[in-house]
């Protein structure tokens, strides 16, 4: 290429950068920006986090789904209606007719296969079934399928049967795999993990198309969806790790959805033309965390002095508006059995006296982890002032998901600020698993799904107050025991202190329509339409 | 026709860069060990048991000594395997070739934008030598050299893209367009010249020119500088003189003479910039989404992706020496007093 | 962009330290490079007067006043937790130097090291040496940095042992060029007939020789320096919150910039500047080495 001829090049190029471009997304397509770092796989049994229930739910099916705005009620999914025996021990799911996106049937088989697999491969989802005595070992009991339409699970212990339903309302654990699909592309017995880890076997409104880590995740409308007919061809998911770019975006019609927005930007968008935002109660909580492995933590005076020293008004405040509400008690709002919040406020010189109690008068030499992204970098950075306050020093360490919770599941930390608590299910039990609940202490039993473990936390009173209040089938009765817990919790100081619920809050584009975020996290996007 | 002491030469080149190689091998396997991922675990998982762990340990060659790993990576580099990405769960020779073509069609714009700004820059600098052309040219140019270019990038996105609306924003292309064009080349300009698309290419250049242009400027310094100086060599020698005793306008002596020789010398200037531009480009694709070689290294570098990281920084490392080597190469074939 | 890449092989020689005079005069006759010096000594006083510059504490949180714009209470505004962004960049002056300090009291001693000894016996040791040197020249020294960084984990002290062990080379180099020329020398023969050790002459009489264009190597070498310590800070793998370094305040600064300019432009300025001084004045130092030019005017 001549000089000239180079000249020109960049001379038209500059011409064309000058033309103003608005681009509106196509009416059939949806552009969602997200943030794509928590997702290493989309195999419903290996995933983590609410990134990839956002995507697969609309890949996958359950026998039910969580209802999004009624949070304790269950819709039919793939299970057009269900009976529960009248002893409380088993459940019979009547399938509708269906096809998955490779025009296989939906049989019962199917699905109790891909709770068998759920359960064989033994990865993060399982333990939603394993905390209700779920096993390997005991899946050809507790699942079965009569005939090519009837599912029957039968409980392997005394559980209230509509916390089963809700759980297999999940995406994950409750998600129906195409069996004969999945099984052709098995791999050394790995029952087709490595292949759905970037393939899909669903039956739900979308296919995953195309998978690139860090990049973008790519939906194609199903065309063997049993349901109604998707508005949307195709649904681009794009990593806009920043929020500010992602506003951008959403401001100049570039995308449908943005769901990581933070506080700033949904405060600064609430007043932008053609945006709107929708704020749902999501699950789990932030938290301040100790670790009962170091032994100053052990001491409970030192762990309600650190309740003392979080800035509750402050932090939500000045940092957690559209993060999360103030909410103290380890029970989701809105579910069975909240009691009041119980009123703590950051106290200096309380907390002080109970280190002082404690043998620590001058204060302690703590690290303090967090996750280097928003809001929880601002919250150890902001918690580190007060901490300072009550004489704990803490040096913060930030980090991403696996140097920051990694840490917290080999349980080598001190400190830590995150966010997590169950609540996915939308019932307290859900809460209490995942945040008190801890049935084995020991270092082997690496229960990495329980912060309760995590933390090095056990409470034989607890763990029992849990289990019975789960099974038990009298409402009042149930009521009371959550109650009792909540006392409890209130008195052995737990290392895991809730400052704030968590919020969702997503931005769309205001032609969107039937876009209903499902505080879950598995929003379904087959619903939504664009009307210009 | 090659003489005797050109094989000669040609055959210490080759070893010179054998042994650069193994270096690089040996500095990436370094800082692989000290990475502190552990390979092991990546690999079994949380919920694995000792035993598992530990065979899997053994299979990896950990237990064995540190020469003898070295040994096994260079095994393993020679038959093409790089192992397997964390991340992905993919071959990390298959991921690069995944991100590399984004990252070369942007470097490549790049090096056309900065090699045009550089030697206009250059040429004119020269001519008018500590006049005030040339130290605005000198300001101009090191200020490109200077800037943050994330920094600078975010800037640019701000005003060019969130407030004038001229360019496109984060990402190689608008979000909807994303799978619609054959990938031929992976050269997403090339690809939707090909498939006649030419809404997808004005969407890709629309997105690209903001963060070539920075790249180029920024690259663009290094060119100046050295443009400057030949041209100065040139203009100081006699047969400009004469030229210009003949007749010959300022112009024409500048351009017919003084630049055609030095030309070679650019090409081998340019050549090497080029190179230097995968280190802006590293920054730049985390401001601009970029789905590139940059983007994919930094965020395998938060994770600890062991395999990737020493993937990565090995293929830099080659690619800096191939340039290298083809800069001489371009030098010795070209230049008229080597031929 | 990565000049001693780039420049390998090419050297400057300066005979002894007298002239560093001159080329100061130098320097400040020419508009461009006297700026550069200028911002250099404003940083240097920035530093050391810092604690009486800075209006504010520079990691006072203030969560009242988050995100408030350049004004009377504040010049350069507050930045998400409330802190002064003006305290906090004054205060960042002290960790710019610092960087630049460490790297360069590392790497002078290293590059001297390897390249008087490389040059001084020659031979299998000088081929052994200078292929090292040769292996750590063939990266762009913030990839380099990064994946050093990756290996160490993320910190400021990290970072600077990082860039230094990515800026050694291209000073190794310069030394046993250097070197060679004085290897000749009658003195050194003369030491060596005197029965001086090996080690001996290299430190008292070559390394002496080797200083003043290893001193001006390191100068141009520090505009890289702070362009690679900010691009590791705003990766998230330099300095670590709360520290107020500027490519760290870029990186957090970049979540609220939209509505609050303020929080990246005053970094970002502050860097362009410093590492613009460092340019113009290595220009300038290019410009007064070269004989032709210091001679003419």
């Amino acid at each position: 290429m001549t000089y000239q001829a180079r000249l020109r090049l960049t001379v038209a190029a500059l011409a064309l950068a000058a033309t103003p471009v608005l681009a509106d997304t196509p009416d059939n397509q949806l552009v969602v920006g997200f943030s794509m770092t928590n997702i290493l796989t989309l195999d419903p049994a290996a995933i983590t986090g609410k990134e990839t229930v956002q995507v697969l739910a609309n890949v996958y099916d359950g026998l039910v789904q969580l209802d999004p705005v009624n949070r304790s009620e269950v819709q039919p999914d793939l299970a057009e209606r269900w009976d529960v025996a009248e002893d409380g021990m088993s459940i019979t799911f009547h399938l509708r007719e269906a096809e998955f996106a490779s025009g296989n049937p939906v049989r019962a088989e199917d699905v109790v296969w891909s709770f068998k697999r759920l359960l064989t491969l033994n990865l993060a989802q399982a333990s939603f079934l394993k905390t209700y005595g779920f096993s390997a070992e005991g899946a050809d009991a507790a699942f079965a399928a009569p005939d090519e339409r009837t599912v029957v699970v039968t409980l392997p212990q005394k559980v209230n049967p509509q916390l089963i339903i809700a759980t297999l309302g999940i995406v994950g654990p409750g998600s129906v795999l195409d069996s004969v699909e999945v099984m052709e592309h098995e791999e050394n017995g790995d029952l087709g993990a490595a292949w759905l880890a970037q393939q899909s076997a669903g039956s739900a409104a979308f296919v995953l198309q195309q998978w690139q880590s860090n990049n973008l995740v790519l939906l194609a409308e199903n065309e063997n969806f049993w349901g109604e007919k998707p508005a949307m061809r195709r649904i681009v998911w794009r990593h806009i790790p920043e929020s500010q770019s992602q506003r951008l975006q959403l401001e100049r019609h570039d995308l449908d959805i943005a769901f990581q927005l933070a506080p700033a930007d949904l405060t600064a968008l609430q007043t932008a033309e053609g945006v709107k935002i929708q704020t749902t109660p999501s699950a789990g909580f932030y938290y301040l965390a100790m670790s009962m492995a170091d032994e100053r933590f052990q001491d409970a005076k030192v762990r309600e002095a650190m309740r003392y020293l979080i800035d509750y008004k402050g932090l939500n405040e000045a940092i957690l508006p559209f993060y999360g509400t103030e909410h103290q008690r380890p029970i989701s709002g809105g579910f069975f059995g909240l009691l009041e919040d119980p009123g703590y406020a950051f106290d200096p010189e309380k907390a002080k006296a109970l280190l002082a109690e404690a043998g620590y008068p001058d204060g302690m030499d703590v690290t303090l982890r967090a996750l280097s992204d928003d809001p929880f970098l601002n919250l150890a950075t902001a918690m580190q002032a007060t901490l300072a306050q009550g004489g704990v020093r803490a040096e913060v360490i930030t980090g991403s998901g696996d140097q920051i919770y990694g840490a917290m599941r080999e349980r080598k930390f001190e400190m830590l600020v995150g966010r997590g608590g169950g609540g996915q299910l939308p019932d307290p039990d859900s809460n209490m698993r995942a945040l008190i609940y801890n049935p084995d202490n020991s270092a082997e039993a690496r229960l990495t799904n329980f912060q309760g473990w995590r933390t090095s936390f056990y409470d034989e009173e607890l763990n029992r107050l849990i289990d019975a209040a789960a099974s038990e089938v009298d409402v009042e009765a149930r009521r009371q025991m959550y109650a009792d817990i909540q006392n409890r919790i209130d008195e052995v100081v737990p290392p895991i202190l809730p400052f704030s619920e968590v919020v969702t809050s997503a931005g769309y584009r205001d032609d969107l329509e039937g876009f209903v975020v499902n505080p879950s996290w598995s929003t379904d996007l087959s619903t939504v339409s664009k009307n210009r | 026709m090659l003489t005797h002491s050109r094989t000669r030469g040609f055959a210490r080149q080759v070893g010179t860069i054998a042994v650069t190689l193994v270096g690089l091998l040996i500095l990436t396997f370094v800082i692989g060990r000290l990475m502190p991922a552990d390979p092991v675990r990546a690999i079994v998982g949380e919920e694995a048991t000792q035993d598992t762990y530990m065979q899997v340990y053994q299979e990896l060659g950990l237990d064995r000594p540190l020469p003898v790993q070295f040994l096994m990576y260079l095994r393993d580099v020679v038959t093409g395997d790089f192992g397997t990405s964390i991340r992905t769960g993919q071959p990390v020779i298959h991921d690069i070739a995944a991100v590399m073509p984004a990252t070369l069609e942007l470097a490549t714009l790049a090096i056309l934008i900065g090699a045009t700004l550089g030697i206009t820059m250059g040429v004119i600098a020269a001519v008018k030598k500590d006049r005030w052309p040339d130290q605005l040219i000198r300001v101009i140019s090191l200020a490109g050299h200077s800037m943050p270019i994330f920094w600078t990038g975010m800037i640019a996105l701000l005003i060019f893209y969130a407030w004038l609306g001229w360019v496109g924003g984060g990402g190689r292309i608008d979000d909807y367009f994303i799978g619609l064009v054959p990938e031929v080349t992976h050269f997403i300009l090339i690809d939707a010249a090909l498939a006649g698309e030419w809404e997808v290419f004005w969407s890709a250049l629309n997105h690209m020119i903001l963060p070539a242009s920075l790249l180029g400027y920024s690259s663009s310094a290094y060119i100046t500088r050295m443009t400057r100086s030949f041209m100065l060599d040139q203009i100081n020698q006699e047969y400009v003189t004469t030229a210009r005793v003949k007749g010959l306008s300022v112009r024409q002596t500048i351009w017919r003479h003084a630049f055609l020789n030095i030309r070679v010398q650019l090409v081998t200037i340019v050549a090497l910039a080029y190179g230097a531009l995968l280190e802006g480009a590293v920054l730049i694709e985390t401001v601009f989404s970029w789905p590139g070689f940059g983007q994919y290294l930094t965020s395998n570098l938060m994770i600890g992706d062991m395999n990737a990281v020493m993937t990565c920084v090995l293929l830099v490392g080659v690619i800096f020496i191939a340039l290298n080597l083809l800069s001489d190469v371009l030098y010795r074939v070209f230049d008229p007093r080597t031929r | 962009m990565q000049t001693e890449t780039l420049k390998k092989g090419r050297t400057m020689t300066v005979p002894g330290l007298a002239p560093l005079g001159r080329i100061l005069r130098f320097l400040m006759r020419q508009p461009t490079s006297a700026f550069g010096l200028g911002v250099i000594g404003l940083l240097i006083f920035g530093a050391v007067f810092a604690p009486w510059l800075a209006t504010h504490d520079p990691y006072a949180q203030d969560l009242a006043n988050t995100l408030a714009p350049p004004g009377g209470g504040h010049w350069f505004g507050t930045d998400e937790l409330g802190r002064d962004i003006w305290s906090r960049l004054v205060w960042g002056t002290r960790i710019t130097l610092t960087i630049i300090a460490l790297v360069t009291v590392v790497v002078g001693p290293i590059g001297l090291a390897v390249g008087t000894i490389a040059g001084y016996y020659g031979g299998k040791v000088d081929t052994v040496m200078m292929r090292i040197t040769d292996i750590f020249l063939s990266f762009p020294s913030l990839i380099l940095s990064l994946a050093f960084v990756a290996a160490l984990g993320p910190s400021l002290s990290n970072a600077i042992i990082a860039i230094a062990l990515t800026s050694w080379p291209p000073i190794a180099r310069l030394a046993r060029a250097e070197t060679l020329t004085f290897r000749a020398e009658d003195y050194v023969s003369a030491a060596r007939l005197q029965g001086a050790s090996d080690a001996r002459i290299i430190l008292k009489s070559i390394v002496p020789m080797c200083l003043p264009s290893v001193l001006i190597r390191l100068t141009l070498n520090m505009a890289t320096v702070i362009l690679t310590a900010a691009g590791l800070g705003f990766l998230g793998l330099g300095a670590q919150p709360p520290l107020p370094e500027w490519g760290a305040m870029i990186a957090t600064g970049r979540r609220y910039m939209i509505d609050s300019w303020w929080l990246v432009t005053f970094p970002g300025i502050a860097i362009l500047c410093v590492s613009l001084a460092f340019n113009l004045v290595g220009d300038g130092l290019r410009d007064a080495l070269d004989p032709k030019q210091m001679n003419r005017r």
